[in-house]
């Protein structure tokens, strides 16, 4: 305590007016008035007792400059000192300064802006929960794009048998009509159990969640609660809200909490706007009873670990309880019963289970840029640093110590990145937007909300600070370690920088050649893998397709009435002109929703644990055609496949030869949705989840049989798809004029949306490749151009010795050539070691690509000799006469 | 070199400490006099050191200054000792008999040979 506040003390003792020094003026006079006094009294005269006096205080001077140590801070001190110094060092070179400025803030900036995104999604994965550490996503085998889903019956058994968790809540995520007094809006809601908000610790801004009765009777908990985005729009806020009855999907709920503001739902990336208890998935869905039946897999289970239990514990206790429940119900379980558990950073419900491999990789890479950026600082200081020889070497011999004068020249460093710091902060603010920009405009809820909050700051400040000690640490050595009198004696600008001097900035560009080239192959790679996603054909046609769905279960329909609204639709539009064809599926291919089947297969036994979870869509008559997706074998569904008439299949050839290789897979039979239908035709196989993906088998159904209440309409138009948007829309509403009509897009939008990642990883490396480019240009440029200008008179010497133009050109390129080369040569090294960490990312490109190798080092060469050749040309200009006589 | 001062420097806020405990309130050049003559002269350092080491007394809370005036009308700053500079002499006056009884003992044998 006492220390603590001596230190504050003498903290305030920096900031002391004049009063204290006059205090301690006065307290020196009257020490030395009372000594003087008595050494008088003693019989001396006045000099000496004076004398005497001054020698016995050991100086005023020195007594004083103890004293100011004493009462303030002296390190502190002097720090601010070097502050104030630095500050008017880079002020008298504002554009050395700007320059230095300038480039690490791109560099700082690259680092913020990606940790910013870092931040508000693995780091901070479900805002409004508590301690999301402890959170785990749950799924039953299945892969990131597609993660295995659990039936109510199964969660309830594993939630009452688990002792690995403290809590486990299953919910789903579907869309909802919240319909009533004013136009029906299409939310997306999710039914979920009612211990939900209770396992992510989330607490109501108003009201409540649900309680443990809401989980008990099928149809009997009509509440919901709303997410606070929803209540400031649709209600206006109304702190009345709870007890007020709205109408979902047309049945009568009671609002009895509003959730806080930051909560969005429990998927990163997506939006939830209102939350029921499960038992009312009879009354929001339509289709199955999910309550009762334990083969539908249809609940994303997430959980709060108990305290101290691992992810690996969890794992094998959940495996134990799922292989048990798959013992019991053999009928419901012979598909995919391996338990996955993940951490919320990388949960494969909701964005971070892409985001979880890209960001990283993207972070890295732009701290290979901070590193460039770097680099092409330091060079700079040690350019300057020459011109600042004399004032160092000067306060050196005044015995200023080596440390002290090190230190100095860091706090320099240190300003300026803390500047740079504070530019790329501002860069961010507006940057840190643009992943949002990446997804397409999409009635899909995507919902990122990414601001630099204070953890970006505090990340920016610990950048930025680091960052000059990394790039002033080099030229303050050097400076520091300078032999005064050597330099004193020297005649001003008649020597360079010296043989060691001139090795460090060669070895510097070397270093920043080689990190370019590698941050331009991943550039050229990434944009490489890109352009190929795009050229490649998925496997069906995208262009000209519009897209539209609506929902007939809240307004009412039975099955019967629906398929016959379904069929009525499709012969209105292909009746509609400008429309050539139209079709309908439940789940689009490259869309974002997905079906998975759990299939048996006539004929096909499966291994043991084997997965027969199988990716599907029912779709409507003529949907291959209108998709352009080739027909290889019988025929595709049409109109004539009724409810009355035999149940129908098409698989694709993936699937087909993979369980009946070299049998004709028509007339097989399969086993999907609770019955038997037999194949009458083969597809072509095409991309599913995202372009470039491995083929994976498909399973079609007639939507005709298979009804589904809240089909997508999908039509191929003449000429932009957007235009026929009233027109379908009509065509709904001539069948019933309440019915609204939601999602209407293009289908070539939606498939831009499978292809974000590759696109945001596309732009954000192509820019970072980019920036290095620049950087290494400007460096090589730097440093060739500075080093000619200090061989002014030599290249004098020479030429007057009878070297021709050609000769200095040959003498100041082949300095270029050597360093250029050097750098490629290290940077392909580093790249074919480095880059095969980028490959998970690449799809369908090597991770060393020849083309890509030898395009981008052909290039950085050419352009690093390019910048090599406006000095060569400015020495070559040089006359004898002039550089001899230059000083 | 370090070591020594900062012995020095526990040293003398002991003993300044000390002087004013038996003295009462006492100007700068006063306790150093005091200290000089108590030391039986054999204490010869510069009194600018004791500055200093009042600031970091009165810094930690240990003594309080004030201007005054001094016997023969000159006018001196006047320390004296806090509530919690009572109890820190006893304190320290307590630890220093202490390391010199447990000093003492290694260097007794020493000086006997």
């Amino acid at each position: 305590m006492r220390q603590l506040r001596a230190w504050l003390l003498r903290l305030g003792g920096l900031f002391t007016g004049r009063g204290r020094e006059r205090d301690l003026a006065a307290e020196m006079e009257s020490h030395l008035a009372l000594h003087i006094e008595d050494n008088m009294r003693r019989g001396m005269l006045p000099d000496e007792a004076r004398r005497q006096a001054l020698i016995s205080l050991g100086g005023v001077e020195q007594t004083k400059e103890r004293y100011r140590d004493r009462r303030g801070l002296p390190a502190l001190e002097t720090l601010l000192q070097d502050t104030r110094y630095g500050w008017r060092v880079l002020r008298k070179n504002p554009g050395f300064t700007m320059l230095a400025v300038l480039t690490l803030a791109l560099g700082i900036g690259a680092n913020t802006t990606i940790f910013s995104w870092i931040d508000s999604t693995l780091l901070n994965p479900i805002p409004g929960a508590a301690q999301t550490g402890d959170i785990v996503s749950i799924t039953r085998g299945g892969t990131v794009d597609d993660p295995g889903e659990f039936s109510w019956p199964d969660y309830l058994d594993l939630r009452a048998g688990t002792r690995s968790f403290s809590g486990l809540a299953a919910f789903q995520f579907r869309p909802l009509d919240l319909t009533g007094t004013n136009k029906p809006e299409r939310l997306w809601g999710a039914d979920v159990s009612a211990n939900y908000f209770d396992v992510f610790r989330v607490r109501p801004f108003l009201g409540r969640g649900f309680v443990a009765a809401e989980d008990e009777k099928p149809g009997g908990a009509p509440v919901a609660v709303l997410n606070y985005g929803l209540w400031q729009r649709r209600f206006g806020g109304d702190p009345h809200i709870i007890g007020r009855t709205i109408f979902l999907n047309r049945h009568p709920f009671t609002v009895v909490g509003v959730a806080p503001r930051a909560f969005h739902g429990t998927m990163t990336g997506l939006q939830t706007d209102i939350w029921v208890p499960f038992m009312m998935q009879q009354q929001v869905a339509s289709g199955a009873d999910w309550i009762h039946d334990r083969g539908d897999n249809e609940l994303m289970m997430q959980g709060r670990l108990a305290p101290g239990v691992s992810i690996e514990q969890a794992r094998g206790e959940m495996n134990l309880l799922m292989q048990h429940l798959a013992q019991q119900f053999p009928d419901s379980h012979f598909g995919q019963n391996q338990v996955g558990i993940y951490p919320l950073w990388r949960s494969p419900n909701g964005a971070n289970g892409h985001f979880y491999i890209v960001l990283p990789m993207l972070m890295a890479i732009a701290g290979l840029v901070l590193l460039l950026a770097c680099a092409n600082v330091a060079n700079l200081l040690l350019v300057r640093s020459v011109s600042r020889r004399r004032e160092i070497a000067i306060r050196l011999s005044m015995g200023a110590g080596r440390g002290r004068v090190m230190r100095q020249l860091l706090v320099e460093s240190i300003q300026l990145a803390l500047a740079g710091g504070g530019v790329a902060l501002l860069i961010t603010a507006w940057s840190t937007g643009t992943l949002a920009d990446f997804i397409p405009p999409t009635s899909f809820p995507v919902s990122l909300a990414i601001h630099p909050d204070r953890t970006v700051l505090l990340a920016g400040l610990a950048i930025s600070i680091v960052t000059g000690l990394i790039f002033g640490i080099l030229p303050a050595s050097r400076s520091a370690s300078l032999d005064p009198m050597a330099i004193l004696k020297e005649e001003t600008g008649s020597i360079s920088g010296g043989r060691r001097k001139a090795r460090l900035t060669s070895a510097l560009v070397v270093a920043q050649l080689a990190m370019s080239l590698l941050l331009l192959v991943a550039a050229g790679l990434f944009i490489r893998a890109f352009q190929r996603a795009q050229q490649t054909n998925p496997g069906f046609n995208p262009e000209h397709v519009l897209v539209a769905s609506f929902d007939l279960f809240p307004a009412g329909y039975t099955s019967e009435q629906g398929r016959e609204f379904d069929r009525q639709l499709l012969a209105k539009l292909t009746a509609l002109p400008g429309i050539q064809s139209a079709s309908m599926a439940d789940v689009m291919p490259l869309g974002l929703t997905r079906n998975t089947e759990m299939v048996k297969l006539e004929g096909y036994v499966p291994q043991l644990h084997e997965a027969m979870d199988i990716r599907s869509a029912a779709v409507g008559p003529g949907f291959l055609h209108m998709m352009q997706i080739p027909l290889v074998a019988g025929r595709e569904f049409t109109a004539n496949d009724r409810e009355d008439t035999q149940q129908v299949a098409m698989v694709n050839q993936t699937l087909a030869d993979r369980y009946w290789p070299n049998e004709d897979p028509l007339g097989k039979r399969i086993w999907a949705e609770g019955h038997w239908s037999t194949v009458v035709g083969v597809a072509r196989t095409c991309d599913y989840d995202r372009l470039d993906e491995k083929p994976q088998p498909f399973l079609y159904l007639p939507l005709l049989q298979d009804y589904t209440s809240h089909p997508i309409v999908l039509a191929r138009v003449a000429g932009d798809p957007l235009s026929f948007a009233p027109a379908l829309e009509k065509a709904i509403h001539e069948l019933n004029a309440d019915l609204p009509v939601f999602d209407q897009d293009s289908l070539a939008v939606r498939v831009e949306i499978a292809s974000t990642l590759q696109r945001l990883a596309g732009t954000f490396v192509g820019a970072f490749g980019l920036l290095a480019l620049i950087l290494a240009t400007v460096g090589i440029y730097g440093v060739i151009a500075y080093s000619a200008r200090q061989r002014t008179r030599e290249i004098g010497i020479r030429m007057a010795l009878g070297a021709d133009r050609r000769d200095v050109m040959r003498l100041v390129l082949g300095q270029g050539l050597r360093l250029t080369l050097a750098g490629l040569a290290l940077g392909l090294a580093l790249s074919l070691v480095l880059t095969r960490f980028l490959s998970s990312a690449l799809f369908g490109i090597s991770a060393t690509d020849p083309l890509t190798f030898g395009t981008v080092a052909a290039c950085l060469g050419f352009v690093a000799l390019g910048a090599c050749y406006l000095p060569a040309r400015r020495a070559m200009g040089v006359e004898p006469n002039v550089a001899l006589r230059l000083q | 070199m370090r070591e020594k001062a900062d012995v020095w420097q526990g040293t003398l806020a002991l003993m300044i400490l000390k002087t004013l405990e038996g003295m009462g309130a006492l100007h700068g050049y006063g306790i150093a006099r005091r200290i000089e003559q108590t030391s039986g002269d054999r204490l010869s350092v510069n009194y600018g050191t004791i500055y200093p080491a009042l600031l970091k007394l009165e810094q930690e809370g240990y003594i309080g200054s004030e201007w005054g005036v001094s016997d023969n009308k000159r006018k001196a700053k006047y320390y004296h000792l806090t509530r919690a500079g009572r109890k820190q002499v006893e304190r320290e006056a307590r630890d220093w008999q202490r390391t010199t009884a447990i000093l003492d003992r290694f260097l007794a044998p020493e000086e006997q040979s």
